[in-house]
């Protein structure tokens, strides 16, 4: 049973340097996301695990193993690509077939072993047709049947949904869970849709600019992001600017903003004056009416543009202070909400243990947030 | 047009009408000759049967090296491969009979590599032969060297075009390297393959520069096209033309509807598969599928290249300082480079008088080809009947060059229309039918490597007439592809040996020069003017490539 374990991963190419010294563990039977920006060094890392790229420094081992030198053909790992990459000159039987067949296998193994895997993906009915001939979701399915037909207990997915229409797209990532799960298989998955792995993954890798920035559960990299670019890349975040006024009980602390309004939030480990940040997500703020102005860490401003998306309203408000935040305001206690108009004077409103507080980032906000380092 | 069927297409075929309107001619000459009966016939079905022989062994020299070579151009990522590359291509652009003559010299004398390892003769005769075979090996040498890069390129294009990441899902699918290449790679370049070979054994079997240097007695069907029409066999020289002619004709034009415009993938028939053998088959390429083994390969065929390419330069080159002032092994003066060319031989007066005949034809066939390319490629484009335009196009490139020129010669000649005497003007008439032919595919490459149509479209839409259009959009885009073409045009023009040869009376160009030298055994002065010519020739390709590095 695949565990996947990696230990100080480089890959340079040129001058370029893809992976900056990677560690990352995968337990058995975990379904992993790479997550991030275009470009970050996502596919690389998964070719180099996969042994279509050898790494300049650094050691792959699956299941305890050390196959850093080991052609992909001996690693057992399945493979599925963005472009899908049916072989174009063989139908779907074929190309499912095509593992069990260079493996070497008895033929009548091979046939039952194609089968099972296209009756267990449902993509039996399309056995005879060529891949031209097959709409993206299924041939997609179809390119899974293949990687698993090898026996492959390990699953690379390489952005799998990214070249689909996206109604398929959703409706695949959760079949693409579910196969995993009920196969009892590992998989990485890389994808750069935030949304996608948050919905689909036990855990979450992070990347950055050829390093690992977090590696958590969605639910604690959603709550608990370690840094500000996690914060951001994760759902948006707003981003307030200020100081920690004074230290208050129960591991709460008074943070002055530029404006000069004081307000309440949750912060460790600072003292008095430390420059600090403030991140509220667009949907953790609210919109109150003038008649609530005696409650806690409100701002006021002003709506510069209202938006209907849907299922919520995004507004963006321009602060007292002159900083601009978004504020998304859903719609299931609709009806009677009040729609705010552009022009119009607000309070908005934040839950001090949602705002989400870091040191002042050296480099300064910007470049925190880059997807370069 | 006119002037397009005139120039261009009319010589393809005048060839064909000639064994009709002069029967009779050819009756006595191959069929009924008094004094030797059939003999020339025999003779016609000897050497085609040679010239088949070495062509398709060329053919498949090519190919053991070439698939390799392709493969390492295409996928390999390594320092020198621009220079390995360009080394490949090279003898497309040097002058065969300069080339030729290089490899006689390597092959065959002291000068050469026998010279290099002590041996104090050449490591070959001109003579020998691959045993049971009589298939001459130098004269095979030197066809491989020229008609690799027609293999290697055509499969390069293809491989770069293909998507690696077919042979990555094949690889963490499980097949070994090997396997992948039969499996996966195969069925999908199978109509490069096609098509490269195809394009190889055409010029091998019209290759006359060279192989007339290298030939020794052997005679192959191009050199007999030649050497009869010097003979005055008119009638045997053209029938043997036609069916050569036709051979290509026969060969390309199904191979060229066939593949282009179809995004060819030949499904194999699953013989190996069938068959129970595909498990010895996977167990011996997974054997052979070790990177020591794969980089070995690549070795072989990059010192194959060195030798048949390299070499012969070097050892041209080496040899014409050594002989400068005096023949190195009698110490004779006579024997010296200096002596041929200023002494009384006093070859550097035709040398000269040559290289103006050379260049003179060759920018004028080009400057006139380029402006009838141009609304050429435009007609393939945008017509339907295009394709077929094309592929008749593609004729003049392989067809034998020999037979290509007796066809202008009595076109024009005193045979027929009687308009023009063999001289520099029918050279240049002979150049164009070829150089019509690169310039129009290196335009059509371009184009169809850009975006032009989109902008046509966007102009036109935006109310600008075709003329306009194709004035300020299309031309300057394409300029890139004209200038490409009207280069190669060029080069190929100074070294074109075999069709020059039949169509250039008393003004003999440089190229045809080095053989009647050989002919001649002036070997010190073969020797100037063959370096002379590979190394202008080399000067051209260098400016090329500084020129469009550019971009
Ligand atoms: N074969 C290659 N040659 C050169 N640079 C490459 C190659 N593959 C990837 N890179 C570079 O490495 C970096 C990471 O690429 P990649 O792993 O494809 O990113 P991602 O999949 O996250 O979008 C990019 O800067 C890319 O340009
Ligand atoms: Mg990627």
């Amino acid at each position: 049973m695949p565990e996947v374990k990696l230990v100080n991963i480089v890959k340079r190419f040129g001058n370029i340097t893809a992976l900056r010294g990677i560690n990352l563990t995968v337990e058995n039977g975990e379904y992993v996301c790479i997550l991030g920006p275009s470009g970050c060094g996502k596919t690389t890392l998964l070719r180099i695990i996969a042994g279509l790229l050898k790494p300049d420094e650094g050691q792959v081992y699956i299941d305890g193993e050390d196959v850093t030198h080991k052609p992909p053909e001996y690693r057992g790992v399945g493979f599925v690509f963005q472009s899908i990459a049916l072989f174009p000159h063989m139908n779907s039987w074929e190309n499912v077939l095509y593992g069990p067949t260079v493996k070497g296998l008895d033929k009548s193994i091979s046939h039952r072993i194609a089968r099972e895997i296209m009756r267990t993906l449902k993509t039996i009915d399309y056995s005879g047709l060529y891949p031209g001939e097959l709409s993206g979701g299924i041939a997609q399915m179809i390119a899974i049947a293949r990687a698993l037909a090898t026996g492959a207990k390990l699953l690379l997915l390489d952005e799998p949904l990214g070249a689909l229409d996206p109604r398929i797209r959703v409706d695949l990532r959760y079949e693409l869970r579910r196969i995993v799960k009920g196969l009892g298989l590992t998989a990485i998955h890389v994808t750069h849709n935030q949304e996608e792995a948050l919905t689909i993954a036990d855990r979450i890798v992070v990347m950055r600019s050829g390093m690992v920035e977090a590696y958590d559960t969605p639910e604690n990299l959603y709550w608990h992001p370690k840094n500000l670019f996690v914060a951001d890349f994760i759902g948006k975040v707003n981003v307030l600017e200020g100081f920690i006024k004074k230290a208050l009980t129960g591991g709460k602390a008074l943070v002055e903003l530029t404006g000069g309004i004081s307000i309440e939030v949750y912060a460790k480990g600072f003292s008095e004056g430390d420059k600090v940040v403030v991140a509220v997500r667009p949907e953790n703020f609210e919109i109150l009416d003038r008649s609530e102005a005696d409650k806690p860490n409100l701002l006021r401003g002003v709506v510069t543009r209202a938006r209907f998306m849907g299922d919520y309203y995004r507004y963006d408000v321009t602060l007292e202070s002159g900083e601009r935040v978004t504020v998304n305001t859903p719609l299931y206690r609709s009806e009677k909400i009040q729609v705010r108009k552009k022009g119009e004077p607000v309070l908005v409103r934040f839950d001090p243990e949602k705002a989400l507080v870091y040191a002042y980032p050296k480099r300064g906000i910007e470049r925190e947030l880059s997807i370069e380092v | 047009m006119v002037a397009l069927a005139v120039l261009v297409l009319l010589p393809t075929v005048f060839l064909a009408s000639f064994p009709i309107v002069y029967f009779d001619e050819v009756r006595y000459e191959v069929f009924e000759n008094p004094l030797v009966g059939d003999e020339n016939l025999r003779m016609i079905i000897s050497v085609l049967l040679f010239s088949f022989k070495l062509s398709i062994s060329a053919v498949i020299i090519d190919l053991v090296l070439g698939i390799p070579l392709a493969f390492l151009l295409a996928r390999g990522r390594f320092p020198g491969k621009t220079l390995l590359e360009t080394l490949v291509t090279l003898p497309l652009v040097i002058p065969t009979s300069g080339f030729g003559f290089a490899s006689l010299l390597t092959w065959t004398t002291v000068s050469g590599i026998g010279g290099w390892l002590g041996l104090g003769r050449g490591i070959l005769e001109t003579s020998a032969t691959i045993p049971g075979t009589g298939i001459p090996i130098l004269m095979l040498i030197v066809h491989v060297s020229l008609t690799l890069p027609y293999v290697v390129r055509t499969l390069q294009a293809k491989l770069v075009e293909l998507n690696p990441v077919y042979e990555d899902a094949s690889r963490t699918l499980g097949a070994t390297s090997l396997t992948t290449f039969r499996k996966i790679l195969l069925p999908q370049i199978l109509p490069a393959v096609f098509s490269g070979s195809v394009l190889a054994f055409a010029r091998s079997l019209g290759e006359t520069g060279a192989t007339m240097v290298v030939s020794g007695v052997r005679i192959t069907a191009a050199i007999a096209v030649v050497r009869w029409e010097f003979e005055f066999k008119l009638g045997a020289a053209a029938f043997l033309g036609l069916i050569l002619v036709l051979i290509t004709w026969l060969i390309i034009l199904p191979v060229e509807l066939l593949l282009t415009g179809k995004q060819g993938i030949i499904k194999p028939p699953p013989l190996i598969y069938k068959t129970g053998l595909e498990k010895v088959f996977l167990k011996l390429e997974s054997k052979l599928s070790k990177r020591g083994l794969r980089n070995l390969l690549y070795v072989v065929c990059i010192f194959a290249v060195a030798i048949l390419v390299v070499i012969p330069v070097i050892v041209v080159g080496e040899s014409v300082v050594a002989y400068w002032y005096a023949d190195p092994y009698t110490g004779k003066r006579e024997g010296g480079v200096v002596y041929q060319l200023l002494g009384p031989p006093n070859y550097l007066p035709a040398i000269l008088r040559a290289t103006a005949i050379s260049f003179t034809s060759a920018f004028v066939s080009t400057y006139i080809s380029v402006f009838l390319s141009i609304p050429l490629a435009y007609i393939i484009e945008r017509y339907r009947f295009g394709r077929v335009l094309r592929a008749i196009l593609k004729i003049p490139l392989v067809v034998p060059s020999s037979a290509l020129g007796l066809s202008t010669l009595l076109m024009w000649g005193p045979k027929f229309m009687g308009l023009i005497t063999p001289g520099i003007w029918l050279i240049i008439l002979t150049h164009i039918v070829f150089s019509v032919p690169v310039i129009v595919e290196t335009i059509i490459a371009v184009y169809e490597g850009s975006d032009i149509k989109l902008y046509e479209d966007a102009a036109r839409t935006l109310g600008a007439n075709p003329y306009y259009t194709a004035e300020k959009i299309s031309l300057p885009v394409l300029k890139e592809g004209i200038i490409t073409g009207a280069i190669l045009s060029f080069t190929h023009s100074l070294g074109e040996t075999g069709a020059t040869m039949i169509v250039m009376g008393s003004d003999i160009p440089i190229s045809a020069l080095v053989v009647n030298m050989v002919e001649s055994l002036a070997i010190p002065a073969a020797l100037f003017t063959s370096t002379y010519l590979i190394f202008i020739s080399m000067a051209l390709i260098f400016v090329f490539r500084l020129a469009t590095r550019r971009k």
